[in-house]
């Protein structure tokens, strides 16, 4: 009987079932076969780990980016998505941590007050803050579920409408025209629009101690009044202005969104951050930061990963601004807080572009 | 860009003119269940996780407004997503920063498998992938995807047998070019 060929040998490495009777057992009892098949097995083995990448993919990241792509070119599919935020892969970043920035760092953050019976306002945003810190730190950030009971109230509901007077109409919210396109970007934008995100927490004692022992740590004993008490979160609505040429990273992004609030049903508050930022699943460097913030409850932290973006500080109307750039210099984006809404231009431009752009905002008419 | 619509050219999925069509009402389901194989092969031609998912975006806008049959959804996908990946691979798309990346947090690999085939050497497969026929090099990409012989088979318009065939030459290929770089080292 010949030989089988070596693709048959390659077979029946993978799919032995795939192979003829005859073919195995000829190999079985066949010293040159069996050479070639030892070097087919070598070859596949050293070519499996050159390829290899393994990692995580994260679904339901990927799914949002697509359906705001696919909602971005014009035609909208059913598209949950958070509003606001610069698309792409920033999108996907800043994204992630929206229950953390609106949650527990607003908690964190937050001012000491120690509630009344009613619901109190304990965290509105008037100003942003990066917290800096290595991308796998960031990734161990806890959200919200970690602590409790989170109950979404009310969605935003992203949808597209067809210009800046209908965005305007549906959000009650001023749409900036852009005075100058940066090089590059051409072209008329989509809008979109979100209303008002609502949600109801109520932080449990045990959820959180599961959760503090799940990473390997443990609780330490918490505050009496902590468990049960209930916070109520809410942000939006907003507006996106997004030139994407077809692209599924838009080259530029004007967002306006109304800045979240957090308001508490009665509970020492002070006592709650402080335990919350004893807590050994919060990173230690990201931890230390957000004490920075205590006092006034009024920085909204925008968690920056810091192998892939730096920040610095510029003054836009004479508002102070944080400015993010990609390592890479794809892409950027400033964002700053006035008057109860926080502004972000974002794009693949450089720092002095979404700048520019961010100065020569047009308002009113 | 990948195609709006697949036209097949010697067993190879091309570049077609893109179609504007409507959202496909299934997108979300098959985007579920195929979008972890999506990004992994292109992961296994890029090395970067990254590039991978900037990829398989790609793939599904244009799966989106396409009319691939459901049934073929995710043998078209991986096809174009190896095509895309080894076409970004090729026209050098890459951003050198990118690159960094991916040698960097990007890319995960086991501890032996570093032992075995150093940074460069994987750089220097996936720079041979290439040169590789396009056949052939997506054939290799499906099958180390986890692709059966079958599926290859039907995404390529080989026969099953002739998969084996292809695959092998291809690893040999590959085999040869690291090994010449060693020996002249």
């Amino acid at each position: 009987m010949r030989h089988p060929t070596d693709g048959t040998l390659r077979r029946l490495l993978d799919e032995p079932d795939g192979v003829a009777d005859a073919d195995r057992e000829h190999v079985a009892d066949c010293p040159v076969c069996l050479s070639g098949l030892a070097a087919a097995q070598q070859d596949a083995a050293v070519i499996d780990i050159a390829l290899s990448a393994e990692f995580t993919v994260d679904v339901d990241a990927g799914w949002h980016r697509l359906a705001d792509a696919v909602a971005a070119e014009g035609r909208s599919p059913a598209a949950p998505a958070a509003s606001g935020a610069p698309g792409g892969r920033w999108r996907t970043r800043l994204r992630n941590p929206v229950l953390a920035i609106v949650g527990v760092v607003a908690l964190l953050g937050g001012a000491s007050v120690a509630a009344a019976a009613d619901w109190l306002r304990i965290f509105r945003a008037e100003q942003v803050a990066p917290v800096t810190a290595p991308r796998a730190d960031l990734v161990k950030l806890p959200d919200l579920s970690a602590f409790g009971d989170l109950e979404v109230t009310a969605k935003a509901n992203v949808r597209p409408v067809p210009d800046a007077a209908a965005a305007q109409r549906a959000t009650g919210l001023s749409v900036p025209r852009v005075g100058r396109l940066p090089r590059g970007v051409t072209g008329e934008p989509t809008y979109r629009v979100g209303g008002q995100v609502s949600a109801v927490f109520t932080f449990s004692v045990a959820k959180t101690a599961q959760t503090v022992t799940a990473a390997g740590g443990t609780p330490p004993p918490p505050p009496a009044g902590l468990d049960g008490s209930r916070f109520r979160l809410s942000a939006g609505p907003g507006v996106a202005a997004a030139w994407s040429q077809g692209r599924p990273a838009p080259a530029l992004i004007v967002a306006r969104v109304v800045v979240p609030t957090v308001h508490s049903s009665g509970v020492p508050f002070a006592t709650a951050r402080d335990y919350l930022l004893s807590l050994p699943n919060l990173p230690a460097n990201v931890a230390s930061q957000l004490r920075g913030f205590s006092g006034a409850g009024t920085t909204l932290p925008l968690f920056v990963s810091a192998e892939k973006l730096s920040t610095s500080t510029a003054d836009v109307g004479g508002v102070p601004a944080t400015v993010l750039t990609s390592r890479d210099r794809v892409m950027a984006g400033v964002v700053w807080v006035s008057d109860g809404v926080v502004t972000a231009v974002a794009g693949s431009l450089s720092a002095d572009e979404v700048l520019s752009v961010a100065r020569g905002l047009r308002w009113g008419r | 860009m990948v195609a709006g619509r697949a036209e097949r050219k010697d067993g190879v999925v091309v570049s077609g003119p893109p179609e504007r069509q409507a959202v496909r009402p299934d997108l979300e389901q098959v985007f579920r269940a195929t979008y972890p194989r999506v990004v992994t092969v292109a992961a296994r031609v890029l090395g970067s996780r990254d590039e991978a998912e900037d990829v398989a975006q790609e793939v599904f806008l244009t799966f989106a407004r396409s009319s691939v049959p459901a049934g073929e959804a995710s043998r078209w996908l991986s096809v174009a997503a190896a095509h895309t990946a080894l076409n970004h691979l090729r026209s050098g798309r890459r951003r050198a920063s990118r690159e960094e990346a991916a040698d960097g947090g990007d890319t995960v690999s086991p501890d032996v498998a570093d032992a075995v085939v150093t940074r460069d050497e994987r750089r220097r497969v996936r720079a041979a992938l290439t040169r590789l026929p396009r056949r052939q090099a997506v054939a290799l990409v499906l099958r180390h995807s986890g692709l059966s012989y079958a599926e290859v088979a039907a995404a390529l318009d080989l026969s099953p047998g002739s998969v084996g065939t292809t695959v092998r030459r291809a690893e040999s290929a590959l085999r040869k070019e690291l090994n010449r770089h060693a020996s002249s080292d």
